[in-house]
């Protein structure tokens, strides 16, 4: 199963399946509501690697994500296109794209041991724009 | 994968490869907003080892770092610049700056078993002065 994620606004953010290692979709809406509730969110996580660049090739682009996270409220690239691809057998089983995502949680982790870093990032889509997010797949692709 | 932390302001503080096992930042954002909040926070965690200096070489500098943590809010001492290398394949992974870190955390833990000690670093950036965090790598060195 091969992720891939990308990120467009100001700059572009491609990363593939060599790097991302995990995302987790979800819903977020109340739990306690008698019906069926007007308040939905939707938080994406992903986590995958931080690759060291070898053999002359270009660095990651991680550290972009690294700098989004860091864009302040008042800059409107703090909303970005993001989206995920789950590719598998030649199909394309999800591919969930957030027009106006923001970032709620930034962490890189590295280790002395490990050759690569990780990174989570969690991101949401913007309340208001719910209507706009797209949650298709099961066609063919690679 | 090497890390190199180096301290400014106040007593220079300089730890290698040799001293820190690992890093950790990370961002402090509310996770339950509904758009993209202007209460924005980062926060390095550092762990390594604390060195005994044989064959009378000098001692490392992690006991500045324990005086840094107990610097009074008064003293214009307490904010330092921190600039953190993550270094692997000649590759300059990543190079944080933090202008204007102050500590958080500081804990040092000894035992009768080890002959290093271990020490846990929390910092964090002036909320004030976010923008002046720099993220900088994906070059050689």
């Amino acid at each position: 199963m091969g992720l891939r994620l990308k990120i467009e606004g100001n700059e572009s953010i491609q990363l593939d399946e060599t790097i991302v290692t995990g995302v987790k979709y979800g819903a977020d809406i109340p739990k306690d509501s008698n019906a069926r509730s007007t308040d939905l969110g939707s938080t994406i996580q992903i986590t995958g690697k931080i690759l060291a660049a070898v053999g002359g090739e270009a660095a990651d682009d991680t550290m972009k994500m690294a700098k989004w996270a860091l864009v302040p409220a008042e800059n409107a690239d703090c909303y970005r296109k993001l989206t995920i691809d789950v590719v598998s057998a030649s199909q394309v089983v999800r591919q969930v794209t957030l027009p106006n995502a923001f970032v709620i949680g930034y962490e890189e982790d590295f280790a002395d041991e490990s050759g690569v870093g990780t990174f989570t990032l969690l991101v949401k889509q913007k309340k208001d724009k719910m209507a706009g997010l797209a949650f298709e797949g099961g066609f063919a692709g690679e | 994968m090497g890390f190199r932390l180096k301290i400014e302001g106040g007593a220079a503080i300089e730890l290698k490869e040799q001293s820190i096992t690992s890093v950790r930042f990370r961002t402090d954002i509310p996770q339950d907003s509904n758009a993209r909040s202007t209460d924005l926070g980062s926060t390095v965690e550092i762990t390594g080892k604390i060195l005994t200096a044989v064959d009378g070489e000098p001692f490392d500098a992690t006991k500045e770092i324990g005086k840094w943590a107990l610097v009074p809010a008064e003293k214009a001492d307490c904010y330092r610049k921190v600039t953190i290398e993550v270094i692997a394949a000649s590759q300059e992974v990543r190079k944080y700056t933090y202008p204007n870190a102050f500590v958080v955390d500081y804990r040092e833990d000894y035992g009768d078993v080890e002959g290093v000690g271990t020490f846990r670093l929390v910092i964090k950036q002036k909320k004030d002065k976010m923008a002046n965090i720099a993220v900088e790598g994906g070059y050689a060195v």
